[in-house]
């Protein structure tokens, strides 16, 4: 009886939902913040659900596995337009993103009120190796070296330190692909020094982001500069969202994530949270002036990137219409992590301006055959993967100066497929994920 | 007798804490390795986390315990501290310059950063 | 004579301490609501609706904890801020335990959070949680100077290190007022110690909830509970140090002590909710640099206002 009220209680409570992400699964992520009875949580020990969301590469299935039996009891999937693992064929599956939210909360309750049961462990229960107990104390070697005290060496590799040269240990981990604090699908392995990265080296690169069909048909016909400048202000928006969370500033992130969705943005509103953002201290007290890009680097990553750390990169000046809206790339010459964020803020202004202008003047680009996405410039190429700049760029920093700097770089290649085709009628079947990896394959 | 209150109230506030996590739990099995494994976000550790960690602010420590033994001045002259008038302040002062000093000189050495 | 001072003050500090953690909860919901945040249908049910979740979650564990020190370092925290909220008075009579060394004892209490919550970080062997122990040890030995001067710098104009005199010493006017930079530098060392807000370094997003990312279940409810009481006991503290503790016209004294405490936590979850964490590097040279200069400043403050 007392159980069944804790459990009847237990149903009630916010859903604590751990995403892991396939390819284009952002669009699940933002719609679950912003509603409420729905938490995002950041390690699958705090959640009652995996939710995977986009289709999720083979190459990836094995670190899904992992993550999966990482959930404590008990617990059950859900796949938002996404193939379940062949283990887990009878899983939930939903395809339709205003269906996301009711399926998760049902899905809880159930799972609270044993209804359903908790989802079965995939991975075999034995320990990483067998343990053998030789030695003194039973761990398993000779002396201190060797051996596998319950499962695992411990840590007996000796490199001298990046910065002040003493000789200590450090791990070695593989991060990711569904760390929520890296880029989607972005995996590395990674040595630390203490908090200090001393060597990155991205194994598997983030998911290829999608951009809004407006630039793929500025690519071969005039489109209105308005709708293109608000597609671009809408990405930097959401690309904000993720930083501001990652940095403790919930209530502004989701100011971001709902400008991000309002049709046509007030250009007031990105003053206002511009302001506030200026005034929380995130320039002064979580952006320092780390993750800074040489000449070289920024140019391969392009874009805010590259306009961040000076270059004057951009291919709407060589736009006629543009130029005649008085568009003048904005600059900064920091490069680093707080620069890329000031030059993002003045480029979401600088956007809606050029758009409400555009509008009243009903402007059309009239450049063909290349665009500035918010990635980068799209000419001859679509921008490309360039995460294996962090190799060069990561190593050296703190960990929480690393992956602030990770957030503010968009590193991702562009999808050669548009977000409306991805993600938007669900006569695609929903598959646009899958069958869009297939043509990569 | 305030001391064996506070005693039972320790008592009881930890017993609390580990009869919360103790009882609901008293029959469930120990969760599977797959379970257990540390959570890298699908990624894999190769050794255990324990290790000579390079803790990265230990000058910083040792600026502290010059702080520490000062400190325990410091209580005893709070209480004879208005017995004491001007004295003390000057006395006082002129520990707080001295080692304000301290902190400059370390500021300008760069020990409250990561080394 | 047992009844009065030994079950009394036991009821009467668990009783605050479970009640202000569930409020902390509240309050917190309540102002996530008020900034626009995603609303829980009911702020009242809501916090303890999540408590049954975590009964009911399995427990986790890891491949090799320290399994002693694992469980432990909730519960030790949980009972840090019961002794923490044990020499703070609610009336001149009404005190669980009237310590003529409570200030000490606070400052005892700050050192040895730091080494629960470190524990807590490394008793899992795991790297995210382990990087957040280490990482609070830097801002715990960073804060906790800062409260001793401000601490010390309330007991000047008592005469004493008991905070029952502290409050007596505030009749005439609040120390609040008194010493001005005191409550600001106090209310950053509240946020330390219970890792809050801006900093969170120990448990933080970045970490994946940092010494907290390997636990589930009953562990991280009452590690989740242990950090709220610490807020509340030390609301409790900042409320009869710095604004006077029961004293207040018309209504009765307890209740002067139970509003301020609710308004010093108000203050501290809005902070928290408005900041951004703070790199930790930087909040380590802020710490020392800039806050504890100002902490001196409080003291000669204090010290020069309490001759005058």
């Amino acid at each position: 009886m007392a159980v069944s009220r804790l459990s009847r209680l237990a149903a009630r409570a916010r859903v604590p939902v751990f995403p892991a992400l396939g390819m284009h699964g952002e669009p699940a992520l933002h719609r679950l913040a912003l509603t409420a009875g729905i938490e995002l949580v950041d390690s699958p020990r705090h959640a009652s659900l995996l939710l995977v969301a986009g289709g999720v590469p083979p190459d990836r299935h094995a670190a899904l596995r992992r993550v999966h039996d990482q959930l404590p009891a008990p617990f059950a999937t859900l796949w938002y337009r996404s193939e379940p693992l062949i283990e887990l064929a009878g899983a939930t599956r939903v395809d339709e993103l205003d269906a996301l939210p009711e399926a998760l909360t049902t899905l809880h309750r159930e799972l609270m009120q044993g209804q359903r049961g908790s989802s079965p462990r995939l991975l075999p229960d034995e320990p990483p190796n067998p343990w053998e107990g030789l030695g003194d104390d039973g761990h398993g070697g000779e002396g201190m070296m060797g051996g596998v005290p319950y499962g695992r060496p411990m840590v007996m590799n000796m490199t001298d330190d990046l910065r002040d040269g003493l000789t200590l240990d450090s791990l070695t981990v593989t991060l990711g692909p569904f760390l929520p604090m890296l880029p989607p699908g972005l995996s590395a392995e990674v040595t630390l020094q203490g908090d200090l990265v001393y060597a990155w080296t991205t194994q598997d690169a983030p998911y290829p982001t999608a951009l809004g069909s407006v630039f793929f048909r500025a690519l071969q016909e005039p489109v209105p500069i308005a709708e293109l400048e608000r597609a671009r202000a809408r990405h930097h928006l959401k690309r904000l969202h993720v930083a501001l969370r990652l940095a403790g500033l919930e209530r502004l992130a989701l100011q971001a994530l709902r400008l991000a969705f309002e049709p046509r943005v007030e250009q007031e509103r990105v003053t206002k949270l511009r302001r506030r953002l200026g005034r929380s201290g995130f320039f002064r007290l979580t952006t320092t002036g780390q993750g800074r890009l040489e000449q070289g680097q920024a140019r391969r990553v392009g874009g805010v990137a590259a306009r961040a750390a000076g270059l004057e990169e951009d291919l709407r000046g060589r736009d006629a219409a543009y130029r005649r809206l008085g568009f003048t790339p904005i600059l900064q010459d920091g490069g680093d992590t707080g620069a890329r964020w000031r030059q993002t803020l003045a480029e979401i202004d600088q956007s809606l301006q050029l758009a409400h202008q555009a509008e009243r003047e009903g402007a059309h680009t009239e450049v063909i055959g290349s665009v500035e996405t918010p990635c980068g410039p799209w000419g001859e190429h679509r921008s490309e993967d360039a995460s294996r700049l962090l190799d060069e760029l990561l190593p050296g920093l703190e960990w929480d100066e690393a992956l602030s700097t990770l957030a503010s770089l968009d590193l991702a290649a562009v999808s050669e497929w548009p977000q409306e085709t991805l993600q938007g009628s669900t006569e695609a079947s929903g598959n646009g994920a899958e069958s869009c990896e297939e043509r990569r394959a | 007798m305030e001391l064996l209150t506070l005693f039972f109230i320790v008592l009881i506030a930890a017993g609390l804490g580990l009869l919360v996590q103790w009882l609901p739990r008293r029959h469930q099995p120990m969760p599977p390795y797959s379970q257990r494994a540390p959570f890298l976000g699908g990624g894999l550790p190769e050794t255990h986390a324990w290790s000579r960690y390079h803790v990265r602010y230990y000058p910083m420590t040792l600026l502290l315990i010059a702080f520490e033994m000062e400190m325990m001045f410091m209580y005893p002259w709070a209480v004879v501290f208005v017995e004491q008038g001007m004295k003390a302040v000057m006395e006082m002062g002129m520990f707080l310059a001295i080692l304000s000093v301290g902190i400059v000189y370390g500021w300008r050495e760069g020990v409250f950063k990561w080394q | 004579m047992i009844v009065n001072e030994l079950i009394l003050p036991v009821i009467l500090v668990t009783v605050v301490l479970v009640v202000g953690a569930y409020l902390v909860a509240v309050i917190d919901e309540a102002i996530a609501g008020a900034l626009g945040l995603p609303r829980a249908a009911n702020a009242w049910m809501a916090p303890l609706a999540r408590g049954a979740w975590l009964l009911t979650q399995q427990a986790n564990a890891t491949e090799a904890p320290d399994w002693r020190a694992w469980r432990l370092a909730p519960a030790l925290y949980l009972a840090l801020a019961a002794i923490g909220l044990a020499v703070v008075p609610f009336s001149p009579t009404l005190i669980p335990t009237d310590l003529v060394t409570g200030v000490v004892l606070w400052g005892s209490i700050e050192a040895l959070a730091t080494v629960v919550i470190f524990l807590h970080g490394w008793s899992a062997n795991t790297l995210l949680s382990l990087i957040g122990a280490y990482r609070y040890v830097a801002l715990g030995l960073s804060y906790i100077l800062i409260s001793m001067f401000v601490l010390i710098g309330v007991a000047l104009p008592a005469e004493s290190l008991q905070f029952s005199q502290v409050v007596a010493s505030q009749a005439e006017l609040w120390n609040v007022i008194r010493q001005p930079l005191g409550l600001p530098l106090f209310l950053i060392v509240g946020l330390g110690v219970t890792f809050w807000g801006p900093l969170n370094l120990a448990d933080s997003r970045d970490l994946a909830g940092g010494t907290a990312s390997a636990i589930s279940g009953p562990p991280r409810l009452v590690w989740n509970l242990a950090r709220s009481a610490m807020l509340v006991a030390f609301s409790g503290a900042a409320a009869s140090a710095f604004l006077g503790g029961w004293l207040g016209p018309w209504l009765p004294g307890p209740v002067w002590m139970l509003l301020k405490m609710l308004a010093v936590l108000a203050v501290l979850l809005l902070i928290g909710r408005l900041v951004p964490r703070v790199q930790p590097e930087r909040c380590v040279t802020l710490m020392w640099v800039v806050l504890l200069p100002l902490s001196f400043v409080d003291l000669i403050w204090a010290g020069v206002e309490a001759l005058w």
